[in-house]
């Protein structure tokens, strides 16, 4: 059991000295004869319990109590009252921050167990708050770690990119069989891998946000920026917007980003005709997106596994992360999705986004 | 010119440039000090100045940002000549929302550099 440092206020003697004598085997003791020589060992001590007195003459307890509330927020305050004195317990209660009241005269056994359930609740506070600042520490030491990943991880990652870059100008790439071929499809993979570990990071970090978001520009900057590793595929887009559409930029591009690049990387081999068709009606309550292909198409059997983290098929080489992410951000934004799909015919995938205007 | 504090990206951007002929020099610089210490130098030679930088953000001490601050002050007419484009491989959405909104950055271009990327934002900002 640790020391227990207990303050007790009383403008009589006696209280102070029958105090004293029952309890300093339990507890170190401080005892004033005043509020004012009371708040002069507070401030030289740290003390667990102060029991104040309420009937003092200049101060009594309460009005002590609330003169330290902001000072001296941790110590608990147990009051000691007469029977009558329902006004000071209402005040006691209301502004004095106080834990426990004790009718005059006490019994030992009472106040003894009120210390010590003082002492727990002080205790808490206190374990409380450090678990908290912990809590902070870490979560900030988490957000600086995600900052190193997408800095220190990609940066070599992307030099060696770029390595590849100025082996394809300078002809170099089909010099030594395939493994220029092997090294950057690597590359590519982890690179994609670090985007998606960001992308599921920040859905679940960061709070959501309603702004304009101009489906217009976005939809062609989004082809634009997936399509680069593949020029064949014919876009079809079609946006019929009556009303603006207000929603979180973030999630909705990391949504159909995902869905336009899964449309892309998934076609059928040696299909001649590629196309992705993505409509959107966006209406006065919700935007209504749906993002088609005539690719490989998923099996009825799978259907129900693609939304769920790492889950992927032997025959491509997904890293079972998009739709999972997919998923996860429209579960944040009160989003939903549905899917059909066919071996034959290619997938479909229908959204539906909530207006936040 | 080109800023950068990591020698296998100067190396790497070097390369690319001269292979796709888009510019005549290349002046490479370690660090943010390194290149203002050369249009200090060269502030009334336009002949030697840039017409176009590609500044790193990440760098130690001095990164682009801060690079960025000292640079606004040198006269408007060393400013209109060097075109600045910010180049990295930060997916940090701070720092592209920062890049974008400072008003002597013309782009935010990502690592790797690709030459077609590169071309196109030469296209549009410089002429001839």
């Amino acid at each position: 059991m640790p020391t227990i440092r207990v303050l007790y206020i009383d403008d009589e003697e006696n209280n102070l000295n029958a105090f004293k004598a029952g309890f300093r085997r339990q507890y170190e003791i401080y005892t004033a004869i005043s509020a004012a020589e009371g708040l002069k060992i507070l401030e030289n001590v740290v003390l667990h319990v102060i029991i104040a007195d309420q009937k003092m003459p200049q101060t009594t307890g309460v009005e002590f109590f609330k003169s330290i509330a902001k000072t001296h927020p941790d110590p608990v305050r147990i009051l000691l009252t007469g029977y009558t004195d329902i006004e000071a317990l209402a005040d006691a209660i209301n502004h004095g921050d106080i834990y426990r009241y004790i009718t005059k005269p006490w019994n030992d056994l009472e106040l003894h167990n009120s210390i010590k359930n003082a002492y727990d609740a002080y205790k808490a506070k206190i374990d409380l708050r450090e678990k908290v600042s912990e809590l902070e520490k870490t979560n900030d030491e988490l957000n600086r770690f995600i900052y190193s990943i997408s800095h220190e991880l990609r940066a070599p990652l992307v030099s060696a990119m770029g390595v590849i870059n100025v082996v394809k100008m300078e002809g170099l790439y089909d010099s030594c069989g395939e493994y220029w071929s092997l090294i950057e499809t690597c590359s590519n993979k982890l690179d994609y891998y670090i985007q998606k570990t960001l992308q599921y990071y920040k859905n679940n970090k960061i709070a959501s946000e309603n702004t304009l978001v101009n489906f217009e520009k976005l939809i062609p900057e989004l082809i634009n920026l997936y399509s680069y590793t593949d020029k064949d595929t014919h876009f079809h887009v079609d946006i019929k917007q009556d009303s603006d559409f207000y929603g979180d930029a973030f999630r909705i591009e990391v949504i159909l980003g995902n869905l336009i690049s899964n449309a892309i990387k998934y076609q059928k081999e040696g299909e001649g005709d590629k196309k992705v068709n993505i409509i959107i009606e966006v209406k006065n309550n919700a935007a209504e997106i749906v993002i088609s292909d005539n690719g490989m198409g998923i099996l009825n059997e799978h259907l129900e596994k693609i939304f769920t983290q790492f889950f992927k098929i032997k025959t491509n080489h997904g890293t079972g992360l998009g739709l999972f992410i997919v998923k996860e951000a429209l579960n944040k934004i009160n989003g939903k999705i549905t899917v059909s799909s066919d071996l034959s015919e290619g997938t479909a995938f229908k959204i539906t986004i909530p207006n936040g205007k | 010119m080109l800023i950068d504090d990591n020698e296998v990206d100067l190396k790497i951007n070097s390369k690319i440039i001269n292979l796709s002929k888009l510019f005549d020099e290349i002046i490479t610089c370690l660090s943010g000090d390194e290149a203002l210490a050369y249009l200090n130098k060269h502030a009334d030679d336009e002949q030697s100045l840039p017409d176009f930088i590609l500044l790193d953000i990440q760098m130690p001490e001095m990164d682009g940002f801060d690079f960025m601050e000292i640079f606004k002050k040198f006269p408007e007419k060393l400013k209109n000549k060097c075109l600045i484009a910010m180049l990295s491989s930060t997916l940090d959405f701070g720092d592209i929302k920062k890049a974008e909104a400072n008003p002597y950055v013309i782009k935010l271009l990502k690592k790797p550099l690709f030459p077609k990327e590169l071309e196109d934002v030469l296209n549009k900002y410089l002429e001839a």
